[in-house]
């Protein structure tokens, strides 16, 4: 069964996290996604530890394979006059094109969108880079914690005594990939509608100003800044992030009508107060009813606490760990885990589809490990009419 | 007079609510979709606030929730501009007619109610596609429509822990922090968003609508499958390294001169460890074999940070990220709400958009989450007051008379006040 994006053509200049997060989207999907990378080494996320089977870097990186799954695989030189040629071959045949290079690059190439335009204007160009195209922070150069700090984000994450606080995961960078993909989706159907393409500026800074939501509505709208809080949600109580038995807990306490839950599950009449029935009433008492619930947390295991909330109409959760993900009922049941076997890494359990369209209709999730450096160099060069020895002469030349 | 947007021709009925839903059609109403957000005067969206507020909450204009705060709360009103503003009851039967008629009119149907809500009403997938045949319906429950626990809850906050990510994120030696946002709302958004583009297109070659089956959850976890990969590659759970990294050092928020004021450095390169050392005035360190390589760095952080750190102490932080940035350091300050809206680069950019509300006067809001240079994002008007659009929607597109939408008002199935609320 074919998947949703079935015989749109990317052609893929990304690398590290924002870029490929957005191509492995549209290839798994169903698009077809040629991955253009540098001769020798490549995308450099294939040096990122962990390798699997104690390999050296290259084939094996985590992130790598996650991120590059359903994808093919060239090597191009593109400061070499050949290389550059094919890629504007590639380009001149495909829908869209992503980049993650820094501001100016793709231009020093060559490849510029004024360029690309000129082979095919009906092209999507999509250009991811830390701070924009344009601004006085253009040039800046950034790590994921870099932006986590200029977007925002990382000045309410965290205790208020202690320092800011990042994310333990790349979330500046993919949730700016994702949020490419959807850019790029709608480009597309305004090229396929007029015949227009067009260029797509993607800052990940801000991707993360533009996920603040109230913490920069409330300064803007009252002028009072949002600060660090630690593990209790902003402005709540009963609300966060708890110790318990065997780990850590989600507790919810809203609501309002099912707080009388909490005291009925933690089996706790003094939680039962009519000075906590109201959020504002927690809130007074915050400390008060965190050292109530604290025993009976501390009796109990994460997924008892977990169900117990969930039974009783509460949002609890639990803080999972990879092992917990991997065996979660709830996602084995739902046959979410896909196992790909790859020549190198072996056979590893690979998350899903993110959303999952109906498998009646289309294939959710057209899933195929992550290439090989300059593993589909020979197909694809096929494809525009080179035979082996023009494939040969080419690596020969260090074009591939 | 407006350019024209790419997603001029698809309408899309949103039934969602809170910001995981309304995240996701706001990226598709900023690019020009025609979303018609449904509300109930019983049950509207919570991010409204309550009907009666206490005094004081910052969320409302100079903290006062006035009159009509539910119109006022900014929460809401920085997820759903452009969007037109409806409320109907849809426990009446009155009710149900207008909604059939509007789901026979409309591309998408999205909705985030807990699971099985809209089928109690009469409304599962199957009913809907006798209404609109071609019909995608995007249905959102925190767990997704199957499995044992599709019938749970969970806000933002709880897919922080339940994808992993809470885990791997901390202070050393301290317990999972969660983050200032609740992560899990606008990562199921965006990637709710591009799978619809994805449905319509798919829809529009081959005339096929479909299910579209949203676990927040796992939309969560895939986001950050390469830690999935990385721990049964290496057998050890992600570790909570506070500011420091797996792959590079040094890597930190060193604290500068002011309150609470904070610059990050995180050197990636051999070549930017020596500019480091050179802009602290040692230049030994360059080739101090401590720190030779990124490897050595990584085993030396610790090191690291005691040099840099009484380096950084007095300085103020936008001297010293400039001048990193000069030598090609990665560096960057850590910036709170008043920082960010006079902020020189996202003014040039023009990052957040300045809007007018009738019931809150101009302030800022977050602005489109791209550019285009050929179809530019429009705000067309501001987050609408609840039921705004009623007669625009009802009497324009659905072409019902006057006295059909007056009787619809006063038997309570339409209004633009609030007849109850549920905050959670």
């Amino acid at each position: 069964m074919p998947g949703l994006l079935e015989g749109v053509k990317v052609i893929d200049f990304t690398h590290y996290f924002a870029g490929p997060y957005c191509t492995k989207l549209l290839a798994t999907l169903g698009a077809d996604v040629i991955k253009i990378e540098r001769p020798g080494s490549g995308d450099p996320v294939r040096s990122l530890p962990p390798f699997a089977n104690h390999r050296l870097p290259g084939e094996s990186g985590a992130w790598f394979l996650y991120l590059n799954t359903s994808k093919k695989s060239i090597t191009l030189d593109l400061k070499s006059e050949k290389g550059r040629e094919i890629a504007l071959k590639l380009i001149e045949g495909a829908d869209i094109v992503v980049e993650n290079f820094a501001p100016g690059v793709m231009e020093r190439l060559g490849l510029g969108y004024d360029n690309l335009a000129q082979v095919n204007p009906t092209l999507v160009m999509t250009s991811i880079s830390n701070y924009g195209q344009t601004g006085p922070y253009r040039d800046w150069k950034a790590s994921e914690i870099n932006l986590y700090a200029t977007g925002g984000l990382m000045n309410i994450t965290g205790e208020p005594e202690q320092p800011p606080l990042k994310e333990g995961a790349p979330l500046a960078q993919l949730g700016a990939g994702q949020n490419a993909f959807v850019a790029t989706m709608t480009a597309l159907f305004h090229a396929e509608d007029t015949g227009e393409g067009q260029q797509i500026d993607l800052a990940i800074a801000e991707y993360a100003t533009n996920v603040l939501e109230n913490a920069l509505m409330q300064y803007s709208y009252s002028g009072v800044e949002f600060t660090r809080v630690g593990n209790r949600g902003y402005g709540r109580a009963a609300w966060g992030i708890y110790p318990c038995q065997d780990g850590f807990v989600g507790i919810i306490a809203g609501p309002d009508q099912n707080w009388p839950e909490v005291s009925k599950i933690m089996d706790s009449e003094e939680l039962a107060d009519p000075r906590f029935a109201s959020r504002q009433g927690r809130l007074l008492n915050a400390d008060e009813v965190d050292a109530l619930m604290l025993p009976w947390l501390l009796e109990h295991d994460k997924v008892d606490i977990f169900k117990a909330g969930q039974e009783h109409g509460l949002g609890f959760s639990f803080v999972a760990g990879m092992q917990n993900i991997l065996e979660m009922e709830q996602l084995v049941a739902r046959n979410y885990f896909v196992d790909l076997e790859h020549p190198i890494a072996g056979v590893l359990r690979y998350p899903g589809p993110p959303i999952s369209p109906d498998r009646n209709v289309v294939d959710p999730w057209v899933y195929r490990r992550a290439p090989l450096l300059a593993e589909h160099n020979l197909e694809v060069l096929a494809g525009l009419g080179f035979d082996s020895r023009g494939v040969e002469q080419l690596f020969a030349t260090g074009v591939i | 007079m407006s350019a024209a947007q790419p997603l001029k021709n698809f309408r899309v009925l949103d039934l969602s609510r809170i910001w995981a839903g309304p995240y996701c059609t706001k990226l598709l109403a900023d690019m020009g979709a025609e979303v018609i957000k449904m509300e109930s005067l019983r049950v509207y969206d919570s991010h409204r606030g309550p009907v009666c507020p206490a005094p004081g909450i910052a969320a409302y204009p100079d903290s006062d929730p006035g009159e009509e705060a539910w119109n006022r709360n900014g929460w809401f009103n920085c997820l759903h501009m452009s969007k037109y503003g409806i409320t109907l009851e849809l426990t009446e039967e009155k009710g149900c007619r207008v909604f059939e008629e509007l789901v026979s009119i409309s591309d998408v149907l999205v909705e985030n109610f807990r699971k099985g809500s809209l089928e109690r009403l009469g409304y599962d997938y199957e009913t809907l596609r006798q209404i609109r045949p071609d019909l995608i319906y995007a249905s959102m429950p925190a767990f997704g429509n199957s499995g044992p626990w599709q019938n749970y809850v969970a806000y933002g906050i709880g897919q922080e822990q339940l994808s992993g990510m809470a885990h791997m994120t901390g202070y050393v030696n301290d317990g999972p922090m969660k983050s200032g946002i609740n992560h899990g709302d606008p990562i199921t958004g965006s990637h709710a968003a591009g799978v619809l583009l994805a449905a319509l297109r798919y829809r529009r070659r081959t005339g096929r609508g479909m299910f579209v089956d949203v676990s927040q959850q796992e939309s969560a976890v895939a986001l950050i499958g390469g830690e999935v990969l990385g721990y049964q590659i290496s057998g050890q759970e992600p570790e909570r390294m506070g500011n420091h990294s797996p792959w590079y050092a040094p890597h930190n928020a060193y604290s500068c001169a002011g309150e609470d004021r904070w610059l990050t450095i995180a050197v990636t390169k051999d070549e930017q460890w020596h500019r480091l050392a050179e802009a602290m005035g040692r230049t030994e360190l360059a080739g101090d074999p401590h720190f030779l390589t990124n490897e050595a760095r990584i085993l030396h952080r610790r090191e690291l940070d005691q040099i840099i750190a009484p380096w950084v102490a007095d300085k103020d932080m936008w001297d010293l990220a400039r001048q990193l940035q000069r030598l090609g350091v990665p560096a960057g300050p850590v910036l709170g709400g008043p920082d960010l809206l006079v902020n020189e680069h996202y003014v040039n950019r023009g990052t957040f958009n300045y809007i007018d509300h009738p019931r809150v006067g101009p302030k800022w809001y977050q602005g489109f989450a791209w550019r285009m240079s050929g179809t530019p994002g429009q705000v067309h008007w501001p987050a609408p007051t609840l039921g705004q659009h009623n007669r625009q929607v009802y009497g324009e597109l659905l072409g019902l008379t006057d006295p059909e939408m007056d009787d619809l008002e006063s038997s309570g199935v339409m209004g633009t006040k609030p007849t109850g609320s549920r905050i959670i």
